[in-house]
């Protein structure tokens, strides 16, 4: 028997809600270390909710959220500060500032939280950038840049802290098919070479087979998460909505 | 990211030796992390350069941890090999680091991007030109404005008349209140001058006609002017500048609606529609100061007080001064959207514009104010 790594997320009977709305109910699942796990499902289903809860945006109407053995959603915003030290967060529009530099971006993690003496930070900058690809484009503001450059660049900024979990809410979110593929490759090659532990949010079919090491299937109508698995085996032997959603978004591309 | 366990961590250490054929062996050992000190290539490189080699090998086997401090070290290590054609042997390296190492070794885009500071020469000239440019960009901004003008006054321009309403509303009635504190404390300060000159000649009983003729002529419509500069100008900028880092104006262009149309004619309206009404109300709010000041320092009786001002205050003054309201607002409304249009795709660049907008539209005004003044006199009004 393999040893299964520790869980570094954990979503004790989470519950999710706007007012009365409930978005889903009774969420159970444990993301373990080194593994990309892949939230999905169709449009509304409460995907970005689910990674809002996670990072502490929103809070639970019931439930509770784990990081490694502590809870997440009992602890004092200091806590939660010094518990999200260990994340980085690529958003689905980048979200990158736009009024500072990609140096500047990626470099004020570093400032805020590190103390290093300025031409430190200047290193591990250029290193980070070239990671991505970005070397040479230090002095680029944001909108200079193309889409796919930019989320790469917010690629940069999120693991300018070396992260232990890596959150990326829609990596392929408004790239062409190609750019998302790429962007899957460097985000597996980083985590690879990094040891992060990945969570994804998505409803890229590609992306969701590309990289995922485990799935979280949420389904809308049912309120619930209806699968969890690896994702091939989701899509072959899965319950009807997953496999019809893994149909029809391959016929979608 | 920093280990915390009760033993301090062995610090990051570096040991160089030379192994069978020159090789320079690099030894690394110990905890490879940003928060403590680590070790830089120049022992490495001065090494090379005492010693040349015909190879470097790397042996990290030791190193108990490391983050991005040890890949900065590993990366500027294989640039310094690579500058003396030196190779570079990475198998005593972890894997992760590894492939680490090369996706940064992955040949960067080439990027320039001009950070030189040119000549002093250059840089009047190329200032000289972005002028230029920007005095056509006026230009062709309010060359367009009248344009959609003409379409808005034969009904083909394209906006909400509900803009249109929200506009009016913020414009006018919003304003009211601090119009009427700013016009009633300008009509208190005119009285107060006017009554401490005018005594030197025995003359302070014309209070109430230098302060109704200074309120309606010019006062009340500067005055109500730059306040809308700051609240309206200032909003107008912020919004359109925000529309541009949000490519919502360019959602517009898309789709065949002109952003003048849409969004610079509504609030052109709204302000040179609400002015004059507001002018006519911030007139009454600085005679009623003047009246207060009156009424007490000169114990005038306020009926008399207002007698006194509208036999001295012709209704050409009140004309002349709504005229003058309207233009003030017209202005305001162009410095602010045209600040707003201006603005490229950047948070900063909000602020930027809002700021812009307050101080071209306070120019504008005086220098409107000044003309007035001119022509005014000429014709004898």
């Amino acid at each position: 028997m393999v040893t299964v790594p520790e869980a570094v997320i954990t979503a004790r009977s989470l519950t999710m809600a706007f007012g009365e709305r409930v978005v889903i109910e009774d969420l159970d699942f444990a993301i373990r270390r080194g593994e990309v796990y892949v939230v999905m499902g169709g449009s509304g289903c409460g995907k970005s909710t689910l990674l809002r809860h996670l990072l502490g945006l929103q809070e639970p109407a019931a439930g509770e959220v784990l990081y490694g053995t502590e809870s997440f959603t009992a602890a004092s915003q200091r806590e939660r500060e010094r518990m999200l030290r260990r994340v980085g967060v690529l958003y689905q529009g980048s979200a990158l500032w736009t009024s500072m530099t990609l140096a500047e971006n990626v470099s004020l993690p570093l400032q805020q939280f590190t103390g290093l003496p300025a031409a430190r930070i200047r290193e591990v900058v250029e290193l980070k950038l070239s990671l991505v690809g970005l070397h040479g484009f230090e002095e680029y503001f944001p909108w200079e840049l193309s889409g796919g450059m930019q989320k790469r660049a917010g690629l940069a900024r999120a693991i300018a802290l070396d992260p232990e979990i890596l959150f990326i809410d829609e990596p392929s979110a408004s790239l062409d098919p190609p750019t998302g593929r790429r962007l899957d490759r460097l985000i597996l090659e980083l985590k690879q070479a990094l040891g992060t532990t990945v969570v994804v949010v998505t409803h890229d079919v590609a992306s969701i087979l590309g990289i995922g090491t485990r799935a979280l299937f949420l389904d809308a109508d049912a309120k619930r998460a209806i699968a969890e698995g690896p994702p091939a085996e989701l899509r072959d032997g899965g319950p009807p909505q997953v496999r019809a959603f893994f149909g029809q978004g391959l016929v979608g591309h | 990211m920093s280990s915390d366990g009760s033993a301090a961590p062995a610090p990051a250490a570096l040991a160089l030796s030379r192994a069978s054929g020159g090789t320079l062996v690099v030894r690394l050992a110990g905890s490879w992390r940003l928060a403590g000190e680590t070790p830089g290539v120049d022992d490495v490189e001065r090494e090379l350069e005492a010693e040349p080699a015909p190879r470097v090998s790397v042996d990290a086997t030791a190193v108990t941890a490391w983050d991005s401090a040890l890949v900065v070290f590993l990366t500027r290590l294989l640039a310094a090999c690579k500058a003396r054609g030196v190779g570079i042997e990475r198998g005593g390296l972890p894997g992760s680091l590894q492939r680490l190492l090369e996706l940064v070794q992955e040949p960067a885009i080439p990027a320039t991007r001009p950070g030189e500071r040119p000549p002093l020469l250059e840089r009047v000239g190329l200032r000289a030109i972005t002028w230029r440019d920007q005095a056509q960009e006026v230009a062709a901004f309010v060359g367009s404005t009248t344009l959609a003008l003409g379409r808005f006054g034969t009904r083909r321009a394209r906006y909400r008349g509900i803009d249109l309403g929200i506009l009016l509303q913020g414009a006018g009635p919003t304003a009211l209140p601090i119009v009427a504190l700013v016009n009633f404390l300008v009509g208190i300060i005119l009285a107060f001058v006017g009554i401490t000159q005018l005594r030197r000649f025995g003359a302070e009983h014309y209070v109430a006609d230098i302060v109704g003729i200074a309120v309606v002529r010019d006062m009340g419509a500067l005055i109500t002017g730059v306040v809308l500069a700051g609240r309206s100008g200032a909003s107008y900028a912020a919004q359109i500048a925000t529309m541009q880092v949000t490519q919502e104006v360019d959602a517009l262009r898309t789709l065949g609606i002109s952003p003048i149309e849409f969004l610079v004619i509504p609030r052109l309206i709204a302000l040179t529609l609400m002015m004059p009404l507001l002018t006519l109300f911030a007139d009454v709010m600085g005679v009623l100061g003047g009246a207060a000041v009156g009424t007490t320092m000169m114990h005038q009786a306020f009926a008399s007080y207002l007698r006194q001002t509208s036999t001295s205050v012709v209704s050409g003054d009140v004309v002349g001064g709504l005229v003058k309201g309207a233009t003030y607002g017209a202005l305001v409304a162009l410095a602010g959207t045209l600040r707003g249009m201006q603005a490229e795709r950047s948070s900063e660049r909000v602020g930027e514009a809002a700021t812009k907008a307050v101080v071209s539209g306070i120019v504008l005004i005086i220098g409107a104010c000044g003309v007035f003044q001119y022509v005014f006199f000429l014709f004898g009004w």
